[in-house]
């Protein structure tokens, strides 16, 4: 008899919070419920209590991965940008979460990792092992990443700089990128605000872009994040 | 078992003092061995600390009644089979581990109402609740046919099979001791004796233990252990006689074979699987013991074996 082959999950012998911090994660079923759930109720609070109107939402390919970037003003960003996606696409949509604010203690662990699929990515130690792991979901079909390239939630309220990051990961490839634009986020929940108000909030997604004519060094990538940073403003400056 | 019930039974109330008594004394040792002797107990000590929540977790939920000591079980049940399906990699089937998950809330619902014709008495339907095996492996079996596969199948039909009669059926019996009319003796000494043989084993291993007991399975586990924790086990039922005043010396005699020997047997047959598996723990869930079923695999055997013995000598309702 040909002895029997186990999987086992690769992270058992760690701690919870241990887990929610690895990434890939090895989510059983009671992950992918909790998840979908969650996604129905904040979907209808983003829906109700804040108004949230998608425009663009055709523009998102059906077929292949590709990534969502957006300017980032409050945690209800990442739900808006979920919201946009359709449920089954959930538990493919990997939102990049700081590391060192999302991953510390188990609540918030548990939250990034189980309701929003946050992919932990270190901002200021092991960016080019984050960088990987993104690049390897993006090498799978399917997946979706979902980026801030100014790296925070703005203060201001005006959209920054942008980092270098997200033109590194598609300079000189087919993968499209979706240039979103949020309005009334950060009026409805800034940074420091204990609970959000009720603000209406207006997603646009806009046309694909793809960067494979851009070559993958420190002029391309200039250019691709200068080109994403001038599409995502522009969208904010449009009127309603 | 009802709030009320528990309040003015006098079992419920000695067994919360002696648990109480055991966790202070405990601690006080730690402390002393710590300051006093200044000996390095950071590890017994995460042990320790699970206790401290385990135990009154437990406690409340039988003061709490009937309802939630079925349902506290019936979760805890629910959290062995995810880690057995994490360790053994069943987890990635959904359709396996669903049916696994589905017959142990089943045993649940047997242990909540009550017969429909009325014909046992009292809360729980103890026919159907033996029977269950037979529905669950038959919903296991139907899984590949409705999904007319068969690469692998055996193995995952195998494995669902035994993750729902080892913590759906063999564990549930603790769940349905919740509507025995002794439901507070019954409950208590098994949770107590059974955790109280797993530390001793623990300890008389630790102090004398210099022949291995099953050198491939489980290295650590040696004969003195399991021979100290079988006279601690014999000495039990008589210590704690108020848990059940009608035993006889033979019930009593059989009771304590039953936890000491099954014990260690419960102990053995998890390190089986995990050998075979290769794994250390189950998971790390609960610091300082490992996974769930770490913790819970001797009551896995020792719960329906004592079920079945008293309910031989006694009408259990």
């Amino acid at each position: 008899m040909t002895p029997w082959s186990y999987q086992p999950a690769s992270d058992l012998d760690a701690s919870i919070v241990e887990r929610l911090r690895r990434f890939p994660r090895e989510p059983d079923m009671f992950v992918y419920g909790a998840r979908s759930a969650a996604a129905l109720v904040l979907r209808a609070w983003l829906r109700g209590y804040h108004r949230l109107r998608i425009s663009g939402a055709e523009n998102l390919p059906r077929q292949g991965s590709f990534v969502m970037v957006a300017n980032h003003a409050s945690h209800l960003d990442t739900l808006c940008l979920l919201a946009s996606l359709p449920l089954r696409k959930l538990h493919r949509a990997f939102p990049a979460a700081a590391k060192d604010y999302f991953f510390v203690d188990l609540p918030r662990a548990a939250l990034a990792a189980i309701v929003v699929n946050a992919l932990p990515f270190g901002r200021q130690s092991q960016i080019r092992h984050s960088l990987q792991l993104c690049r390897e979901l993006l090498n799978n079909p399917g997946n979706v990443l979902i980026l801030y390239p100014e790296g925070t939630r703005t203060v201001t309220g005006k959209l920054g700089e942008f980092r270098a990051g997200v033109g590194l990961l598609v300079a000189g490839t087919n993968i499209p990128v979706a240039p979103c634009h949020l309005s009334g986020a950060f009026e409805a929940w800034p940074k420091g605000a204990l609970w959000p108000r009720p603000r209406r909030i207006r997603l646009r997604i806009g046309a694909l872009r793809t960067y494979a004519d851009f070559s993958n060094d420190k002029e391309g990538v200039e250019r691709i994040v200068l080109d994403l940073r001038e599409a995502v403003g522009r969208m904010g400056e449009t009127k309603k | 078992m009802t709030p009320q019930a528990a309040f003015h039974s006098e079992i419920f109330r000695v067994y919360s003092a002696i648990i109480l008594g055991a966790l202070t004394a405990a601690g006080l040792a730690l402390a002393i061995l710590k300051w006093a002797a200044g000996k390095e107990v950071k590890a017994v000590w995460l042990t320790y600390r699970s206790w401290l929540v385990m135990a009154p977790a437990a406690l409340g939920c039988l003061f709490a009644g009937r309802v939630a000591t079925i349902v506290f079980f019936c979760f805890i049940a629910i959290l062995g089979a995810k880690e057995f399906a994490r360790a053994t990699g069943l987890y990635r089937d959904w359709w396996m581990t669903g049916a696994v998950y589905v017959g142990i809330v089943a045993m649940g619902v047997t242990c909540l109402i009550a017969q429909p014709q009325g014909l046992e008495p009292g809360h729980g339907w103890y026919g159907l609740f033996v029977a269950l095996p037979v529905y669950i492996v038959a919903l296991i079996l139907l899984i590949p046919i409705v999904r007319n596969e068969t690469a692998g199948q055996l193995q995952k039909v195998s494995l669902s099979i035994v993750a729902f009669i080892y913590l759906g059926w063999m564990f549930g019996h603790l769940a349905f001791l919740a509507n025995a009319a002794n439901a507070y003796g019954y409950l208590l000494f098994l949770l107590f004796a059974t955790e109280i043989n797993d530390v001793a084993a623990f300890t008389f291993g630790k102090v004398l233990g210099r022949h291995p007991l099953r050198s491939k399975i489980s290295p650590k586990k040696t004969w003195e252990g399991a021979i100290g924790a079988f006279a601690v086990s014999m000495a039990l039922p008589w210590l704690l006689r108020f848990s059940f005043p009608y035993f006889g010396p033979v019930q009593l005699a059989l009771t304590g074979l039953i936890i000491g020997v099954g014990g260690q047997v419960g102990d053995l047959a998890i390190s089986v699987i995990k050998r075979d598996i290769g794994i250390k723990d189950m998971g790390a869930g609960i610091p300082g013991h490992g996974g769930v079923l770490d913790r819970i695999d001797s009551l896995i055997y020792t719960a329906p074996l004592f079920f079945h013995m008293a309910g031989y000598y006694y009408d259990m309702r």
